[in-house]
């Protein structure tokens, strides 16, 4: 075992070597990204767990964490895509082999993107509640239905969507995945004003927008389960050092409380200090903990640790801010160009809900966490063994 | 070795034990303590040169979660990590050789005195004075918080000298120790008093020693926290797993639920806090002081938090004396004092923090 990691090591270590120049962070071969993406890809490099048909080279989790290990020591992306890659790993796993074909080496060398269409207005928390309809005609699907949280909707190739095949079955029975193309009549996409006066977010309108059926990814009525796959990648990829990153999402990324605390002359205020300190330790632990599950997941064993993350960083997004409010005292009434640091503040007072709402609000958070970590009894659910007709959600 | 002393715990330091071992006159269970010299647990921190183990922060961190999550009381901390510490950090090659071969072995218990009244454990806390008198020193004032002072073979007693703070061995027969009376009933705790006290210096002990030793009396404690908080955490989250009330079990109501799942977070950032302090202390680390200020709090509050909300969510049942939880909470509100206050390390951890901005 020893040997065999030393030799995977060294193999993936020469290959880059002979590939990738780490001094200007670029292929040897000059190109463009994807064409690196490219060659990552053909040497197995890419999706390291998956079969040597399929991209791949039959590696296990460990050996996958070593490549990932050696293209970040010299900056080279691509490698360890069987982790992060939410299409290509919902394809790989459910998808025929004409769609797979199709899709996952675009996606893998990031020549196409995707985004998510999922939630919609009356499927929010409750996500198998969806409405949108795909309805099979001949050789594809009719969709027609509305979408809404959607990022990146302007600019993606494809859509992973969830849509219901079957109304006569209950609601997480009658779903199913797709892989739609995003540059048609059928589909409109409107951006959402949000209340940071941001639009990251749009609602997508579909309108007998066209789907083949190659591109249905499993079977019908397998929906729930395939998009719970990629839910799982899309967590594992936010949990993620989501701390660090999360924190470029104020606009100007400068202030920390103790700036703030500087500035407004509270750095002395023992209260405030006090404060402070919680809230710098909420940010301090949780990146401990990041820290502490990678190291498990790299030892192999599963963490539940990561699952923890984002319901943490939303407290501590929301205690940054409220501690910053208080540092600013009135002048936290104050907004716009001329008042820069107030802005701030009250964009990250408002932005905290980002963490605390999307991709599962706390409250439900909580409820996967209860569950699915410490296995406690699931939520009972009024329609769970309803045909999904009958349910509230269709007869209001 | 942790894997062993699990084990040992869990053949001889059941809750039946702990009860048993509480309730003697003094808390201390020597058939135990013998078998943890036999492993190792005991010389854990003393240099193999002195029949120890010789080994650091992370694995004395291990062994203390062990042991805090067994509720273990006795002279584990006071004497195997922290006075056989103190001793290592000195310069003295005679207190060396006479103490920590003896302690290694388990069969010295020593204690150190090293907080007044005010139970701040900080410099300007101690209120024991200590003059040369010829060939020898004499001590005088007092001392408080002592753990396991009533078996103590030894104490090493921190004191205000000319030359600034030192540290004085000293024969306990010749000092006044005071029981006092703690709400958690597995701790042991005295007051000493000294009066013309001869005591022998022991040489190379200065107030860089003393935060020295405080930093791993932190850590130790931290792991002891950490250990706890997930016992106690794992006890309340299988009651509400079993526990029926409406026709099922109590767990599956959001109310608990999402308590559970919000002390989930405190109970892996204790972990997280505990094991970077430690291995942060072993390795010198340059952002040690932000770590290990962090662990005292972070433990501290954790451990705090999450016994108190134990009771909370067993209901009637945890507010019985039978029940184990009431234990697991006093022993995180004694923990939450020993070694200093969590807004103390709070303050640290700031200053820390500011001086890295």
């Amino acid at each position: 075992m020893m040997n065999d990691a030393k030799t995977l090591g060294d193999e993936v270590r020469v290959w880059l070597a002979e590939h990738w120049d780490a001094e200007s962070r670029r292929a040897k071969s000059g190109g463009s990204l994807a064409e690196w993406m490219d060659q990552v890809v053909a040497a197995g490099w890419a999706v390291p767990s998956w079969p040597a048909e399929w991209w791949g080279r039959g590696l296990d989790k460990k050996s996958v964490s070593l490549i990932v290990n050696e293209f970040r020591k010299v900056g080279a992306p691509g490698a360890g895509q069987d982790r992060t890659n939410i299409t290509a790993n919902s394809v790989m796993q459910f998808g025929n082999d004409a769609l797979k074909q199709k899709i996952i080496p675009e996606f893998l060398t990031g020549r196409a993107s995707q985004c998510l269409l999922y939630s919609e207005p009356g499927a929010g928390s409750d996500l198998a509640a969806v409405r949108t309809r795909a309805d099979l005609q001949g050789d594809h699907y009719l969709v027609t239905g509305q979408k809404v949280w959607t990022s990146g909707a302007q600019n993606a190739d494809y859509g992973l969507l969830i849509a219901r095949t079957d109304w006569d079955v209950p609601k997480h029975e009658g779903l199913s995945f797709f892989i739609i193309e995003m540059r048609q009549p059928g589909i409109e996409v409107r951006p959402i004003n949000q209340i940071t006066g941001d639009s990251h977010f749009n609602e997508v309108f579909l309108d007998g927008a066209v789907v083949p059926v190659e591109n249905r990814v499993g079977d019908e009525g397998q929906g729930w389960k395939v998009m719970q796959t990629a839910l799982a990648v899309e967590r594992l990829v936010m949990g993620d050092g989501a701390g660090e990153r999360r924190q470029g999402s104020s606009k100007n990324n400068v202030v920390s409380l103790i700036d703030i605390a500087r500035e407004t002359g509270k750095i002395n205020d023992p209260v405030a200090r006090q404060e402070i300190a919680q809230a710098m330790a909420y940010r301090k632990l949780n990146a401990l903990n990041m820290l502490r599950a990678k190291q498990e997941m790299a030892q192999g064993s599963a963490s539940p640790i990561m699952s923890l993350g984002k319901l943490a960083m939303s407290r501590i997004l929301h205690e940054d801010a409220r501690i910053m409010t208080k540092l600013m005292g009135a002048a936290s009434m104050l907004d716009g160009p001329e008042h820069s640091l107030a802005a701030d503040v009250n964009y990250r007072t408002a932005n905290a809900y980002m963490t605390s709402i999307g991709g599962g609000t706390d409250q439900i958070q909580r409820n996967i966490i209860g569950e699915r970590v410490l296995g406690l009894p699931r939520e009972t659910e009024a329609d769970r063994n309803v045909p999904f007709r009958e349910s509230r959600a269709v007869t209001g | 070795m942790r894997e062993s002393f699990r084990r040992l715990l869990a053949e001889k330091c059941a809750e039946t034990d702990i009860r048993r071992v509480m309730a003697s006159p003094g808390g201390h269970d020597a058939d135990l303590w013998q078998a943890m010299a036999n492993l190792g647990i005991v010389s854990l921190l003393v240099p193999e040169e002195f029949d120890g183990i010789g080994a650091g922060a992370v694995e004395m961190e291990e062994i203390m979660e062990e042991a805090g999550a067994a509720l273990l009381a006795g002279p584990l901390l006071p004497s195997a990590f922290i006075a056989a510490s103190l001793v290592s950090l000195s310069d003295d090659a005679d207190a060396k050789a006479r103490l920590l071969p003896a302690i290694a072995s388990g069969q010295t218990i020593a204690t150190v005195a090293f907080t007044g009244d005010t139970g701040t454990w900080s410099l300007t806390d101690i209120s024991v004075t200590a003059r040369p008198q010829g060939n020898v020193w004499v001590l005088e004032g007092e001392a408080s918080f002592l753990l396991s002072a009533n078996l103590a073979d030894v104490l090493l007693v921190f004191a205000r000298t000319p030359d600034g703070v030192g540290c004085f061995e000293v024969d306990p027969s010749k000092v006044q120790i005071s029981p006092l009376v703690s709400w958690d009933p597995s701790l042991r705790m005295s007051k000493i008093a000294l009066s013309e006290t001869q005591a022998v210096r022991i040489a190379g002990v200065d107030s860089i020693t003393f935060e020295q030793l405080i930093e791993i009396a932190v850590v130790a404690l931290a792991g002891e926290q950490a250990g706890a908080c997930r016992r106690i955490f794992d006890i309340t989250v299988e009651y509400l797993k079993t526990r029926v009330q409406f026709g099922r079990p109590i767990g599956g109501f959001q109310a608990i639920k999402h308590m559970a799942a919000d002390l989930l977070i405190e109970v892996e950032s204790a972990t997280s806090a505990a094991r970077s302090a430690a291995l942060a202390l072993a390795t010198d680390a340059p952002d040690k002081d932000v770590l290990i200020s962090l662990a005292a709090f972070a433990c501290a509050d954790a451990f705090s938090q999450v016994a108190a909300a134990s009771i909370q969510m067993h209901g009637g049942i945890a507010f019985t004396w039978e029940h184990p939880a009431h234990l697991y909470l006093r022993r995180a509100r004694a923990d939450a004092q020993l070694f200093g206050q969590s807004d103390a390390y709070r303050e640290r951890f700031v200053a820390a923090m500011e001086k890295a901005a």
